[in-house]
């Protein structure tokens, strides 16, 4: 990776001579297939669904079993996203997000514009990640294994900060969300000294509550609960209007993929963000920046578009550590890390010097991966949109088992059907005193990471705070949450002409 | 839509106070910096101040109206009560049944109570939900389901 750029074009070129042949192709479509109908199905994540999967990789040459199983991870992250628009259930935790706007666009007839633009989105993050795979890696990667601790509680606190702006119309009820997220984060075994939190002796509690029962119960159930309630018969305007993007649609989008892309970009490069936080992230960062934040739940393609970029983009910068240093950021790379040493490659600085045409192929196939994950997707829209012609009552007893089964494969235990029905109840009664569930979610996932990021950071000083602003990336951080609260509460707590006070 | 925030305020205030008890229980500081009960502790402050500030809000009436269909009507608590009543029934008979007759009865329950449809439909529903999808999971995906006492 230390050669000149001509050098690097042309292993790129011979990469993409060995990625299009027709073998390795038809690898890369058959992993984007079943990638996609992974994340549709609900618990069996990116995670599980590459390590269901690898053993049809066996049987392949190295090469084009990486290129498939590379394909179902990325496929897996768009996959997710399809049952959060249609049916308001995450097929994958980082897609919950999506379930805000996009279920809302489906509701008014716009889900071929919610799906199209994440599947655009999604192509466009994913092609720019592997871009700085390319061009930038190990700089990029030196520069992210900067973070340590410190950073890391610096970076959490950051996103905790932008929970303000997730907030709707009342802050309180928003930050008691985020507090129930956080008091649901602590159930458990303490990060740092092993100690039961919360457990009351139950064996199921010592992990805490899995985050994927929490948002299929949140958005997923607690939607049934609603729809039941109201005896929903007809929820989708099914007259669609256009299943294609409007130039308006694209005109909206284009700045939330922009950040998105940047955003998730930077934090895969980061080992142990998860896919959760770019997406959450994104989604905030776009009410932030949006001059109608308060339409954001209503059915904003910006809700869509910046985090289902995030999330490809994340999901394609994920694997840099990986191959420029042999680092898996999460469960997922992980696996496939399980996968190239399976298939005698160690990942590393030394996998560029010792097999360039298979690290090239693979990279090239990154790029060809996503176009055709594009190309597959878009015409199944119409296909997916019909969906939402089924009769609601059926639809509903339909999307219940989904969750169940999805529920229970996490551990094969029944507690996680029990917590995702209390959690349901939890976003029904969220849901009716327009309390915001997104904060829960958003620091029931940061939550952890941050108290692991404080409490190891202290160690590191024993016990001197002052470790968090000597260090100049944590500082700064912390300077950029404090601003963002700052800012925050002001707007809030400012009189809006016309409208009550916000708090 | 103030007697709803009223009690919600109580209610995070009786949490607040639990988890803050609770947490006291716990190694509250140490040597090298917070203890496991740091955290919760001070979370359940937080909650504790912010239902204060919800009840003061919903004493000054300073809240949104109630909107009109806050309170479902009898039949939509019966409909809710039968999405409920699913799923305490498959937790409680999905292991010891097993998957495919549990979802089978599951699903015939839901389609009956939640909206008419022709036999046919439900039939097919129902066996596809169940049969159908225990086929998928454990023969293709090899994702074990459970198997009940008659092994299926």
């Amino acid at each position: 990776m230390e050669d000149r750029p001509v050098d690097t074009f042309g292993l790129l070129m011979s990469g993409f001579a060995t990625a299009l042949q027709p073998t390795n192709l038809l690898y890369a479509v058959v992993g984007c297939v079943l990638g996609t109908l992974v994340g549709v199905l609900p618990g069996v994540g990116p995670a599980a669904g590459t390590a269901i999967l690898i053993p049809i990789t066996v049987a392949l040459d190295p090469t084009g079993a990486i290129i498939m199983l590379a394909a179902i991870y990325y496929g897996a992250m768009y996959g997710g996203t399809i049952t959060s628009v249609l049916i308001n259930v995450p097929g994958e935790a980082a897609s919950a997000v999506t379930c805000l706007d996009g279920y809302e666009m489906a509701k008014r007839g716009r889900a071929g514009p919610a799906l199209a633009v994440a599947a655009i989105g999604s192509f466009i993050g994913g092609t720019v990640a592997t871009m700085g795979l390319v061009l930038l890696a190990l700089p990029l990667t030196r520069f992210a294994l900067r973070f340590g601790p410190p950073e890391f509680f610096g970076l959490m606190v950051v996103g905790l900060s932008l929970v303000t702006g997730l907030a709707g119309r009342s802050l309180v009820r928003a930050l008691v969300s985020a507090i129930v997220g956080l008091l649901l984060a602590q159930i458990g075994i303490d990060p740092v000294m092993g100690a039961p939190r919360f457990t009351f002796g139950r064996m199921e509690l010592l992990d805490g509550f899995g985050i994927v029962p929490v948002v299929m119960g949140v958005f997923g159930i607690g939607e049934i609960l609603l729809n039941a309630e109201a005896q929903a018969v007809k929820v989708f305007d099914t007259k669609v209007s256009s299943l294609v993007l409007t130039k308006r649609d694209i005109k909206d989008s284009a700045m939330p993929i922009a950040r998105g892309t940047l955003l998730g970009f930077f934090l895969g490069l980061i080992p142990g963000v998860g896919a959760i936080v770019p997406t959450f992230l994104s989604y905030a960062i776009e009410k932030k920046a949006s001059k109608t934040p308060e339409r954001f739940g209503t059915g904003m393609i910006e809700g869509v578009a910046g985090p289902e970029t995030a999330n490809n983009s994340y999901a394609n910068a994920a694997l840099i550590p990986l191959f420029t240093l042999g680092i898996p950021g999460s469960p997922t790379t992980a696996i496939l890390m399980g996968a190239l040493m399976m298939n005698g490659l160690v990942p590393g600085p030394g996998l560029f010097k010792e097999h360039p045409q298979f690290v090239w192929a693979v990279i090239a196939s990154f790029y060809i991966g996503n176009l055709i994950l594009l190309i597959l997707n878009l015409p199944f829209i119409p296909v997916w949109v019909a969906v939402l012609r089924i009769p609601y009552s059926v639809l509903l007893a339909l999307v219940l088992g989904f969750c169940v089964v999805g529920a229970y494969s996490l551990s094969n235990s029944v507690f996680d059907i029990g917590a995702m029905l209390a959690f349901g109840i939890l976003g029904y009664l969220f849901k009716k005193l327009d309390i915001p569930t997104a904060p829960l979610v958003l620091t029931l996932v940061l939550g952890p990471l941050m108290e692991r990021g404080l409490r190891q950071s202290l160690e590191m000083s024993r016990g001197d705070f002052s470790i968090f602003f000597t260090r100049p990336i944590s500082a700064t951080l912390l300077v950029i949450a404090a601003f963002v609260v700052i800012t925050s509460t002001f707007r809030a707590l400012s009189p809006v002409r016309g409208a009550d006070s916000q708090i | 839509m103030r007697r709803p925030y009223q009690i919600t305020g109580v209610v995070l205030l009786l949490l607040a106070g639990f988890v803050a008890v609770e947490s006291l229980r716990l190694r509250y500081y140490t040597s090298l910096g917070p203890g496991p009960g740091f955290f919760p502790f001070w979370l359940a402050v937080l909650l504790g101040a912010l239902a204060i500030v919800m009840l003061f809000q919903a004493g000054l009436g300073r809240l949104e109206p109630m909107p009109s269909d806050f309170f479902a009507s009898r039949g939509g608590y019966l409909r809710m009560g039968a999405v409920v009543v699913a799923m305490v029934a498959t937790t409680l008979l999905l292991e010891p049944v097993g998957f495919c007759l549990t979802m089978l009865a599951v699903y015939l329950f839901l389609l009956l109570t939640l909206g008419r449809q022709r036999a046919i439909v439900m039939a097919l529903v129902a066996l596809g939900g169940s049969f159908g999808v225990y086929h998928l999971f454990v023969r293709w995906l090899k994702v074990p389901l459970p198997r009940g006492l008659l092994g299926w």
